[in-house]
């Protein structure tokens, strides 16, 4: 029934960029979405980020963060003030961080169905199109969704937008602060307790992305040692050093240097505590 | 699109920063004495939950509300998230979302 539903939701909803990832991957299309950033993908955001987002053109009506289209997103949050008509079910979204009002048009049986199941005061998780309607910025759902097979994915979305955030951030910027050492430590148990669909939305993306550059802590060092090389010096920069001038703790330290050692952009020399650039 | 009354998300480590605010907070029900609840926090710190009914012990709960001094929260509004939930995760994303994230959710 699930996956019917996002067939559905998939084939009315054109303009969406879900044409051409497979209609029974709604929650996969994440990382479908998130591969290719370029193209509009289904972000998860906080109600915060939406009221921050820009806005490009009255008429496009297109949202962009950091440079990211904002058209169709994925929130998570509580329901208040359900208001069900008979075209539409209205009610305001509250994810902790504000509250949005949310648009279900409801065409199919099919459709009421799923809204009958919400209610006011039940965590649901939104798929939808951002929408400014006389000034005021609102969400046309397509799929409204209960978490209530795991609350698991409560923490899991808010982790989920930090990691989109950074990531796009990253592609304005320029500088890689993905991190993803700690933030695969958060995922890897989430998404192996609940259901598959959550699974696969972030790991890919973190294969191409830590390829792609240096932790903003590596930066730092591998800086660094750049501008203290000294070509004469053939015993290079003690670790302790680095410490201290960095500001940075020395297990952080050493962190950085065996990714960017096995990068290939320091070597040890006379003994593992000293480093030299490459 | 209202974000002026923002839930903070807190341990038991962060709650004394936000005391007279709204915070949300996961906690591990331990007691339940009438109107008072003790409960376990997602590091391990002992809170006082107000205003919390009968709820079932040992389970997880959400509780959103106001913090009323650095071990307690008066509960508004409250949801049971079941018997497994992922500690670790949502203490690390508490950190997150006062520290380097903190506007994103603020």
């Amino acid at each position: 029934m699930f996956s019917s539903s996002q067939f559905d939701a998939a084939a009315a909803f054109s303009g969406g960029g879900f044409t051409s990832s497979q209609p029974s991957q709604l929650n996969d299309s994440s990382p479908a979405a998130s591969k290719s950033r370029d193209s509009q993908g289904l972000v998860p955001v906080t109600v915060k980020q939406i009221s921050e987002a820009s806005q490009s053109g009255d008429e496009k009506s297109n949202f962009a963060i950091n440079g990211v289209d904002l058209n169709n997103v994925t929130l998570v949050g509580m329901v208040y003030e359900k208001v069900e008509r008979n075209t539409d079910v209205n009610f305001v979204l509250d994810d902790g961080t504000g509250r949005i009002k949310c648009r279900r048009w409801v065409n199919e049986t099919f459709d009421t169905k799923e809204m009958e199941q919400v209610n006011d005061g039940m965590y649901v998780r939104v798929y939808g199109h951002l929408k400014s309607f006389q000034g005021v910025r609102q969400l046309v759902a397509f799929s409204v969704r209960q978490p209530v097979t795991n609350f698991d994915e409560i923490p899991f979305h808010f982790i989920d937008c930090i990691h989109s955030h950074l990531r796009s951030k990253v592609k304005v910027e320029g500088i890689t602060s993905t991190n993803p050492s700690s933030v695969t430590s958060f995922n890897t148990p989430v998404k192996s307790e609940p259901n598959g669909s959550q699974a696969p939305s972030s790991n890919p993306g973190y294969a191409q992305y830590s390829v792609d550059g240096l932790k903003d802590c590596d930066k730092l060092v591998i800086d660094y040692l750049h501008q203290h090389s000294d070509m004469s010096d053939e015993r290079g920069i003690h670790v302790n050093e680095l410490s201290r001038e960095l500001k940075l703790p020395m297990d952080k330290i050493m962190l950085s240097l065996k990714t960017l050692g096995d990068d290939g952009l320091v070597y040890s020399t006379i003994d593992d505590y000293h480093y030299k650039q490459a | 699109m209202d974000t002026s009354n923002p839930a903070v998300f807190v341990n038991g480590e962060l709650i004394p920063n936000f005391i007279g605010k709204k915070v949300r907070a996961v906690v591990q029900v331990n007691r339940c004495d009438g109107g008072a609840a003790t409960a376990k926090s997602t590091d391990d710190c002992q809170l006082t939950i107000k205003g919390l009914p009968q709820v079932p012990l040992m389970n997880y709960i959400e509780v959103i509300g106001i913090a009323e001094s650095s071990n307690s929260i008066g509960a508004e509004v409250w949801t049971d998230f079941g018997n497994t939930f992922d500690t670790d995760s949502y203490n690390q994303l508490c950190q997150l979302a006062n520290g380097e994230f903190k506007s994103l959710f603020l």
